[in-house]
Formats: C-alpha cells, sequence, structure tokens
C-alpha cells in the first residue's frame, strides 16, 4: 500500500512537470509604487497649491476684466494665452522647485531600491515596493539630493505609451467629431422623448436608451481603432520583449517609453 | 472481487489526479514562467461589470444622466419680470440661509457658555471653593469674550464672502442685461440696414426697367454693322449716361440711407448707453443696499453676543490649567459647529449662485432640489463604486496570494505577458453571490 502511494506521488510529479513549461524565469520584482497624494500632501506642496490657487483666483478676475474689453475673437485668444503664461509662470516659480526635488528623491530612491519603474499607487493592486515613505523622508531632509549617475537604472519589463499622443491621431479624432456629431443629432430625439416622461422611472429608461443609443455608435466608430491601437502596441510590446505596457499618466518615474514605435507601427 | 478491484483502480486513478492538480497549484498557470515572472492585471472595468451589484450601480448612473440631461435641454426663455421675481425668491431664500447660520451660530454660544460655566462651577467646586469667591463670573466672562471674538471673526469672514459674492452677482447681472440690450440695439439696427438694402434693391430695379425699352433701342442700335464710327461713339455714350443716370440715383438714395443708419446707430447707442447706465444705477443701488443690510444683521450679531472684561482673579495652577482645559474643550465644538453652520450656509449660497446665473442664461447645469437629488445620487453612486472596487481588490489579493503572484496591476494598456486575473476574479465573485 505504501508503495503506491509513493509511486502515486512520483507519476503525479512526472505530470506536473509535463503540464509546466521548461524555462523558469526569474520573478518581477523591480516594481515600485509612489503615493502621489501623500506627497501632494507635504507642508511645502500644499503652501505652494495654496498661494497659486490665490494668484488664479486674482488672475481669474484681471482676465474675465481683460476679454470683457475684447474686441475681437483674435483679441480674445491673445488675451487668453497671455494669461496662461502667466498662469505657467507662477506655478513654474512656486511649486517648480519643490516638484524638481521630489523628480530627484524618486530617482534616487528607485536607483538605491534598484527599481526599473515606479508607478501610481492607484495602479498597483497587489505587491510591488512602495517608496513612499523613503521619497518623503528625501525630500525631507536637508542634505541635497545627487542626481543617480546615468544608465544606473535597470531595463524595465514594462512599457508606457502616451494614451493622449496617440488620440491625438487624425483617424481618432475624425471618428470623435463623428460621435460627437451623432450625439448632437441624437440629443433633440430623446429630449423630446425626455419631456413625454410621466415620472423618474420613465426618465431613467430614455436615458438608458439614449446611452445605449451612443455607447452604440461608439462601439462602431472608436472600438476598431481600439482595437488597432492595441494590436500595435501588443507588437510593439513582443518586440522589445515587454511583458505588459501601461498608461504614462501612470508611470512616475523609469519604464521603457514605446509611444514613437507604437505610432510608427500605427503609421505604417 | 473483479468489481472491487474496479473500484480499487478508479479511486487509484482520482486519487492520481487530485495529486496531480495539488502539485500544479491549483491553476492552469505557470505563474513563474519566462511569459507570466509572477506579474498578472486585472481589468477592473471588466470586473466591475460582472459585479452582481453592478445593475445597481448603472441604474444610479442611468438616474444621474437623467438630471444632468434635463439640466442641458432648452427651456423656455423668461422675460424681464419673471427674471426679477425669481431674482426676489432667490434673495430671500439667501437672507433665509444667512438668518439661518447666525441663530445657529449664536445658540450654540450660548449654549457652549452656559456648559462651560456648569463645568467650571463643578470644577472650582470640587477643588474645594467658592465659585463666585473664584471670580467664576469673570471667568465666565472670558469665555464669552473668546467666543464672540470668534464669531466677529467668523462673521467678518462670511461677510467679505458675502460682499465679493453680491458684487460678482450684479456684475454678471450687469453683464447680462448689457448684452441683452446690445443685442436689441443691434437687431433694430440692422433690421433698418436690410429695409434700406432692399429700397437701393428696388429702385436700381425700378430703373432698369423703366429704361429698358431705351436700353433696347441702344443695344439694337450697337449691333448694327453699318453704323459709322461717331454713330457707335454716340451710342455708346447714350448707353453709358443712361447707365450712369440709374447709378447715380442707386448711389444718391444709398448715401442718403448712410448718413439716416449712421444718425440711427448714434441715437441706439445713446438710447442704450442710457438704459445700460440706469439700469447699473439701479443695480449698483440694490448692491449697496444689500450690502449694507447685511452690514447692519452682521452688526447686530456681533451687538448680541456681547463684549466682556478679561478674566482675572487668582486661582491655584492647577485649578486654572483644569479651567484653560475646560475652555479649550468648550472653544473647539463650538468652533466645529460654527463651522459646519457656514459650511451648510456655503452649501445653500453656492446652489443658489447657480440658480442667479442659471437664471441669467449662463449653463451651469442642475440647480436647487435638482442639483441636491444629483448630489446624493453621487454619493451614493461613489459609495457603491468603492464598494464593489473594494471587493474586487480583496479577491484580486486573495487570489495573487494563493497563486503566487509578485505583483497585479490595474487595468493595462497591452499584454504581452503576465496572467489576466480578470475571469478568475469574477468566476470568485459569481461564486461568492451564489
Amino acid at each position: 500500500m505504501k508503495k503506491r502511494v509513493i509511486s502515486t506521488l512520483l507519476l503525479a510529479a512526472g505530470l506536473a512537470g509535463l503540464v509546466s513549461p521548461a524555462a523558469i524565469a526569474a520573478d518581477l520584482t523591480d516594481v515600485g509604487y509612489i503615493d502621489q497624494s501623500a506627497l501632494g500632501a507635504l507642508p511645502g506642496f500644499v503652501s505652494a497649491n495654496q498661494q497659486l490657487a490665490a494668484y488664479k483666483a486674482q488672475l481669474d478676475r484681471q482676465f474675465a476684466a481683460a476679454v470683457r474689453k475684447a474686441r475681437t475673437d483674435a483679441d480674445k485668444q491673445r488675451i487668453s494665452m497671455q494669461f496662461q503664461q502667466e498662469y505657467s509662470d507662477k506655478q513654474n516659480e512656486l511649486v517648480g522647485p519643490l516638484y524638481q526635488r521630489t523628480q530627484m528623491a524618486i530617482a534616487a530612491v528607485s536607483t538605491s531600491k534598484k527599481l526599473s519603474i515606479v508607478v501610481d499607487r492607484r495602479i498597483v493592486i497587489y505587491g510591488g515596493q512602495d517608496i513612499t515613505s523613503d521619497v518623503i523622508n528625501t525630500v525631507r531632509s536637508p542634505a541635497a539630493i545627487s542626481a543617480p549617475q546615468a544608465n544606473s537604472q535597470p531595463t524595465s519589463s514594462i512599457g508606457f505609451v502616451d494614451q493622449s499622443a496617440l488620440a491625438n491621431s487624425q483617424d481618432v479624432k475624425t471618428a470623435s467629431d463623428e460621435l460627437q456629431k451623432y450625439e448632437q443629432s441624437q440629443q433633440p430625439i430623446y429630449a423630446a422623448r425626455f419631456k413625454d416622461a410621466r415620472n423618474d422611472v420613465d426618465k431613467q429608461e430614455v436615458m438608458a436608451d439614449y446611452n445605449k443609443a451612443i455607447q452604440d455608435e461608439q462601439n462602431k466608430l472608436l472600438n476598431p481603432l481600439v482595437a488597432q491601437t492595441k494590436k500595435a502596441t501588443a507588437g510593439v510590446a513582443k518586440s522589445k520583449n515587454l511583458l505588459l505596457v501601461i498608461d504614462r499618466a501612470d508611470v512616475v518615474y523609469g519604464g521603457t517609453d514605446i509611444t514613437q514605435d507604437v505610432q510608427n507601427a500605427l503609421n505604417k | 472481487m473483479s468489481r472491487t478491484r474496479s473500484i480499487s483502480r478508479r479511486a487509484y486513478l482520482a486519487g492520481v489526479i487530485l495529486a496531480t492538480a495539488a502539485l500544479c497549484g491549483c491553476s492552469r498557470v505557470d505563474v513563474h514562467s519566462q511569459s507570466v515572472r509572477g506579474v498578472a492585471y486585472v481589468r477592473v472595468d471588466d470586473a466591475i461589470k460582472a459585479d452582481p451589484l453592478y445593475p445597481q450601480l448603472q441604474q444610479l448612473n442611468d438616474a444621474i444622466a437623467a438630471i444632468n440631461f434635463e439640466a442641458t435641454l432648452p427651456h423656455a426663455p423668461l422675460s424681464p419680470a419673471q427674471i426679477a421675481a425669481q431674482t426676489r425668491v432667490l434673495n430671500a431664500q439667501l437672507q433665509a440661509a444667512q438668518q439661518r447660520a447666525n441663530a445657529i451660530i449664536q445658540s450654540k454660544q450660548q449654549s457652549y457658555e452656559k456648559q462651560e460655566h456648569d463645568a467650571d462651577v463643578a470644577a472650582v467646586k470640587a477643588a474645594g471653593l467658592d465659585p463666585a469667591a473664584a471670580g467664576l463670573g469673570q471667568q465666565m466672562n472670558a469665555t464669552s469674550q473668546a467666543q464672540a471674538q470668534a464669531a466677529a471673526r467668523a462673521a467678518q469672514q462670511g461677510y467679505i464672502q458675502y460682499q465679493r459674492s453680491v458684487v460678482a452677482q450684479d456684475n454678471a447681472a450687469l453683464l447680462s442685461i448689457e448684452k441683452s440690450l446690445g443685442k436689441a440695439a443691434d437687431d433694430k439696427y440692422r433690421a433698418l440696414a436690410e429695409q434700406y438694402q432692399q429700397d437701393e434693391n428696388d429702385l436700381a430695379l425700378r430703373l432698369a426697367q423703366q429704361d429698358a425699352p431705351t436700353r433696347m433701342s441702344l443695344q439694337t442700335k450697337m449691333n448694327t454693322l453699318a453704323l459709322s464710327a461717331d454713330e457707335r461713339k454716340s451710342v455708346t455714350d447714350q448707353l453709358n449716361a443712361l447707365n450712369k443716370k440709374e447709378t447715380d440715383q442707386v448711389n444718391a438714395l444709398r448715401a442718403q440711407h448712410a448718413v439716416s443708419l449712421a444718425a440711427y446707430r448714434k441715437q441706439l447707442s445713446t438710447q442704450t448707453t442710457a438704459q445700460i447706465a440706469k439700469q447699473q444705477a439701479a443695480i449698483q443701488s440694490e448692491t449697496n443696499a444689500k450690502l449694507s443690510q447685511r452690514r447692519d444683521q452682521v452688526g447686530a450679531q456681533l451687538r448680541g453676543l456681547g463684549a466682556a472684561p478679561v478674566a482675572g482673579g487668582s486661582l491655584p495652577p492647577d485649578l486654572r490649567q483644569r479651567l484653560a482645559q475646560i475652555h479649550q474643550n468648550y472653544a473647539a465644538k463650538f468652533q466645529a459647529d460654527a463651522q459646519q453652520a457656514v459650511v451648510e450656509y456655503n452649501q445653500t449660497k453656492n446652489d443658489l449662485d447657480r440658480q442667479f446665473e442659471a437664471l441669467h442664461g449662463e449653463d451651469v447645469g442642475a440647480t436647487g432640489a435638482a442639483a441636491k437629488q444629483l448630489q446624493d445620487l453621487q454619493k451614493r453612486h461613489d459609495a457603491l463604486q468603492a464598494q464593489i472596487q473594494a471587493q474586487i481588490q480583496r479577491v484580486a489579493v486573495a487570489l495573487a496570494k494563493k497563486m503566487g503572484f509578485t505583483v497585479v496591476f490595474d487595468n493595462v494598456t497591452a499584454a504581452n505577458g503576465g496572467y489576466d486575473l480578470t475571469n478568475d476574479i469574477i468566476h470568485d465573485l459569481e461564486s461568492q453571490h451564489e
């Protein structure tokens, strides 16, 4: 009986060996994440943002007064650009130095922990290394932060694409415009139905129909483009031996930027 | 015997299968393979859609969309009298909200003052002293003064905010009136200009019809080959003279119209400026009245709180510390309640401001009762979504631990490797709700 049990386990082990792939690679452990809201709560950022908000309120009033005096659309555009520039300059003046110090701290901590990529905490469900407190301590320390040496960062198996850049393609813009036109054409139809609705339940039903109509049109117009982009992104990821690709907006530091490669693949 | 052996063989095979499954880690995926490397990802949006609570979330989405959609629908334009009437209602509501906030702050101030006094008396008595001899009346006055100062600061801040918003509202109203009067003047001017244009066209046509036989005769002559050069010149001159006569008449009328139009524009501009100035004066007077009324209210409120002499008297240090502690405690409570009253007032005021903007033709979305409903629905929506996401997160973490992943990402853009954990999560969620 004992012999049979042993042989059963051996057979099972053999079968398990057949099921598992032969190649065993090292698991990915060089992914870090950071809670950006905690960084934003640093007194320096809070104070700078408060000053910036006060400046913006003042600027908004000046802007409204200037726009009222504008005679032409070109004047309005010029004024708008001028105020945007003023705001941007003030932002750089108030937040810029602390932002740069924070970036340096993230780079220094990442290098010391041999991380290949640091992402925003919101996109990590499990695992990864939380470097928030290390970065905060580095930012708070009075010592100067030295920039990490070039090429000191390991190559990442996680890539990223700038989705907003991809969304700027002519095809996407055309599809978005068409979708907008469709929405505008549907609104009066559903508005009429909405006015005839007798109660909230009827109204919600109209809304559900409206949303479905828009969703269907969106699927028709945009889904093929999304699928095409995903395919191109996956293709580039494969050629560069990347495991996953995430959105650039979620990347805080490091990673492999493949935006240009994906754009090239889409333009082929 | 043979049946027993057959059963035993089946049990043996079942054992082999179970043991194999156990060694494979209950999973179809090799977490540590070259293509996975301990990485997984979840399509959270899809997982949310598969959650049994998703239909409720969708219902809330539809309800929110319905309110937003309704707010964008065009409404019948209101007459100036209706706008004025509704503005009065809004102002009355704003005033009621101010009075409510003031009353709450005053009542809290009195209540905490009394509670603090009672607590002070108890503390002094516990220390074996006579509250009157210990100058507790003065202590109470000090409390009252501190609260009065806090209330004064809040009232002053509230007044400044009110002043800003009233000025901004009145500027918006004036702008709206300027726009409307400007548009009316433009419309009148355009109507006259179009009328003149029509008159000029009519004159040109009439003249052309009048001269048609003469022109026809001259043109016929021009087509006659037998004309001498002098004769041809004479006919051409006559035709040119005819054209010039018509053009001159039309130009004369046009010039006359241009003068009339310039005068009309000037007249309209003067009228519009006068109307705007009149409205501006009325609005400014209203603004001053509103601000003055509010200033009086704030003044009355502060006088009601009363000023008090500074606390004196010599108390033992530990009792002094205890009284300071009591004071701090009640001051913090009062501050929190006063703050809450101010927050609630500001919420009401913001909504009234938006209703005011909507009244003056601004697209500000849902207001009033609809805005309140929207806010409630949004809260419920966010809470439910957070609940669903938290559940997905719990399941994902449990699965990741069980399967041995090192990191799990949310919503990736594309995957060349890693393991898609979404279906496992959906399966788990479904089995939990079965």
